[in-house]
């Protein structure tokens, strides 16, 4: 029987081909969107997970999730350097960290934070360092630098058409491990190089406001210098921009996180409460006047709902998919019996039962649609790794593409569907009858 | 070996005035040998569909070896004409791309009555009829090799009953003399009986039982002294 199926298959080895590329596309379209969505799901709460609670300038929510957590850049408002140190003394605080961001090199973001969140972000160094002086940096897992390398900071991106720091270039130290994170494209620096390049938190005697157009209007990213933000003080800088006038940054003053004197305005604070309790308190206190506080994965949460809707969809244009194509396989499938009628009646003549023909009929089809199914399985999964690696390639959020065990089940029904559906051109081979179909 | 009798026999189609066949009364002893003649349309093949249960006649009675094949269920009647009769057709129906070997085996495979015995057969057979590549795609065949493998798939499961239709009429004189000298070899050899639809003057004058159908009846029944 296997022999005779494969003889036939291999007749018709360019129809049946066919019969299951197409299923195994319409699969694909249904595993691709499960596996990507999964995907997006888990390695978002994985990049969330180390960041328990953000504290920002009022504002949207969401932004400052994907500002803090993702790193997208975008222009987060500044809230008062106060709320950092408030922080920080809070018994209710495990550790508070500032996030400052603003700065490229190439594509990666340059965020000044402290050491504390340094540590706490990823499992360590893999080489070098962790940054201990003000143009020291470390680099995130992801990002294609060697050890000394230079860092020349940028304002803005390239394409935005910001321009490069003169004041400070940064050394790198460092290379944490990998936290399938965005963070993993980032060059993390002394949160103090960046007041200092960027003109902030400077408390100089001469602090005459000398207003010091840093010529960010066109690169803006984090709204750096709000209103009322006390502006650096410059003493004459080597470089031939004389209005420029920078103070020179010194770029091996020991870092000191004990902060001192009143600190310039910042888009967020990452804060690890001690407790669930606290946590709760802490968001709660925060979430009034000036600044906003979140829970990560709760913000992710929501958005969840609304992508849930959107998967909803896909899965409905999928489910949609493949249904039209199991229809449209069935209608080619029995116009194919149909035409084989005086094959299978001839098989009967010579003496096969129609419980054979009706096997073969059924073993033929549910084969090839199985071999498509797999197939499509293969290749769904292969296009989500496909989507997952360029995004992390574009962004260091790395998705983890992986099936679970509720796939199983969504396969054990997809295959008795088609087994079912097989059954149709099987029952109508086993039900014509042989002597007609002989004749003529 | 086993005999026919047939009684009562009408079959009708619908949209058809006269019965497309109809017989009152027919035997045929076990071992026997006959040739069916009679002009296109006068219902060899409705016979030949009758006797091998690929139809169910409605009336009246059609026993081989006491058995009403009438009384048996679709599946049952297969699995009897499996086991009773080998079918020549006019046209071979031959499977592409299964070798001679695996085509005369196909049916028994299939009925899951193939053995290793019967593999061994199945290649004497091959060598009676004369082709000596058993593993011969036979889409490679001629139309007389071809044939001559169709013979062989008839008589691989010992059938007490061969039934042939037109089994030279689509072959030259030179390859229907073969394939009808082989069809009556073995049929002889096995002590089969042998029923036989032709026009092939050659092939019917070796019978020396005939009957002639006319418009579903049989005319003329001729018994010659065996030669
Ligand atoms: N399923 C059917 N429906 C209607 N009429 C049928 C059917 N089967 C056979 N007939 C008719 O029955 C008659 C006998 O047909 P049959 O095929 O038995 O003739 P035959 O003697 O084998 O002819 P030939 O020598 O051309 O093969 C014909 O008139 C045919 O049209
Ligand atoms: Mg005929």
């Amino acid at each position: 029987m296997i022999r005779f199926i494969l003889a036939d298959l291999n007749r018709f080895r360019l129809g049946a081909f066919f019969i299951a590329a197409i299923v195994a596309l319409a699969v694909a379209l249904g595993v691709a969107v499960t596996l990507q969505e999964r995907a997006l799901r888990l390695g978002s709460a994985r990049a969330a997970e180390k960041f328990d609670l953000i504290v920002g300038a009022a504002g949207s929510e969401t932004q400052l999730v994907l500002s803090s957590v993702f790193l997208q850049p975008s222009a987060l408002p500044l809230m008062p350097g106060k709320v950092l140190s408030d922080l920080e003394a809070d018994p209710r605080v495990a550790w508070a960290a500032p996030i400052g961001f603003g700065d490229f090199f190439g594509s990666s973001p340059i965020v000044g934070t402290t050491t504390t969140l340094v540590k706490n972000i990823s499992a360590g160094v893999s080489e070098g360092a962790v940054f201990a002086r003000e143009g020291e940096a470390v680099i995130g897992a992801d990002v294609m630098l060697p050890m000394g390398a230079t860092v020349k900071p940028m304002h803005g991106t390239l394409g935005e058409g910001g321009h490069t720091h003169t004041e400070l270039a940064y050394t790198v130290v460092g290379r944490l491990k990998p936290t399938g994170s965005a963070w993993d494209k980032a060059i993390l620096v002394p949160i103090k190089a960046v007041w200092d390049i960027h003109g902030l938190g400077h408390h100089h005697d001469d602090g005459d406001a000398d207003e010091h157009d840093h010529d960010h209007a066109a690169a803006d990213q984090n709204a750096a210098k709000p209103a009322g933000t006390e502006m650096a003080e410059h003493h004459d800088g080597h470089d031939d921009h004389d209005e420029h006038d920078h103070h020179a940054i010194d770029p091996n003053e020991a870092i000191n996180e004990q902060w001192q004197g009143e600190l310039p305005g910042l888009p967020a604070v990452v804060v690890k409460p001690k407790s669930i309790a606290d946590a709760y308190k802490l968001r709660q206190q925060y979430r009034k006047d000036a600044t906003l506080a979140v829970f990560p994965a709760e913000v992710l949460t929501k958005l969840y709902a609304t992508l849930g809707d959107v998967k909803k969809v896909l899965s409905a244009v999928a489910g949609g998919a493949q249904l039209l194509v199991g229809a449209a396989l069935i209608l080619v499938i029995v116009m194919h019996i149909g035409q084989r009628r005086k094959q299978i009646g001839a098989l009967r003549a010579f003496g096969a039962p129609r419980e054979a023909v009706f096997g073969i009929v059924w073993l033929e089809l549910f084969g090839l649609v199985a071999a498509g199914v797999v197939a499509g399985i293969g290749l769904g999964y292969l296009a989500a790794r496909v989507i997952a690696a360029r995004l992390a390639a574009d962004s260091g959020f790395h998705m983890p593409v992986s099936f679970a065990a509720e796939d199983g089940g969504a396969l054990a029904l997809l295959l008795l569907a088609a087994a079912c559906l097989c059954l149709l051109p099987a029952i109508i081979a086993y039900r014509q009858p042989p002597a007609s179909a002989l004749r003529g | 070996m086993i005999d026919l009798s047939i009684k009562a026999l009408e079959v009708t189609f619908p949209g058809l005035a006269t019965p497309a066949l109809s017989i009152d009364e027919f035997r045929l002893a076990a071992g026997g040998k006959l040739a069916v003649t009679g002009a296109s349309g006068s219902g060899k093949s409705t016979l030949v569909n009758i006797l091998t249960g690929l139809e169910r006649p409605r009336t009246g009675a059609v026993r081989w070896g006491g058995t009403d094949i009438a009384s048996l269920s679709e599946s049952r009647r297969d699995r009897w004409r499996g086991e009773t009769i080998g079918l020549v057709m006019q046209d071979f129906y031959l499977f592409e791309g299964l070798s001679a070997l695996d085509n005369i085996l196909l049916p028994a495979r299939l009925a899951r009555a193939a053995t290793a015995e019967m593999t061994e057969r199945a290649r004497e057979l091959l060598r009676i009829v004369g082709l000596s590549r058993p593993e011969q795609k036979v889409e490679t065949m001629s139309r007389g090799e071809m044939q001559r493998v169709a013979v062989a798939r008839a008589v691989v499961r010992r059938p007490a009953v061969i039934i042939a239709d037109e089994p030279t009429a689509s072959l030259d004189s030179e390859s229907g003399a073969q394939v009808a000298d082989l069809i009556m070899t073995l049929a002889e050899r096995e002590g089969s009986t042998l029923i036989v639809v032709s026009h092939d003057p050659a092939l019917i004058g070796r019978f020396d039982k005939r009957i002639r159908l006319v418009g579903g009846r049989i005319a003329a029944e001729t018994i010659e002294a065996a030669a």
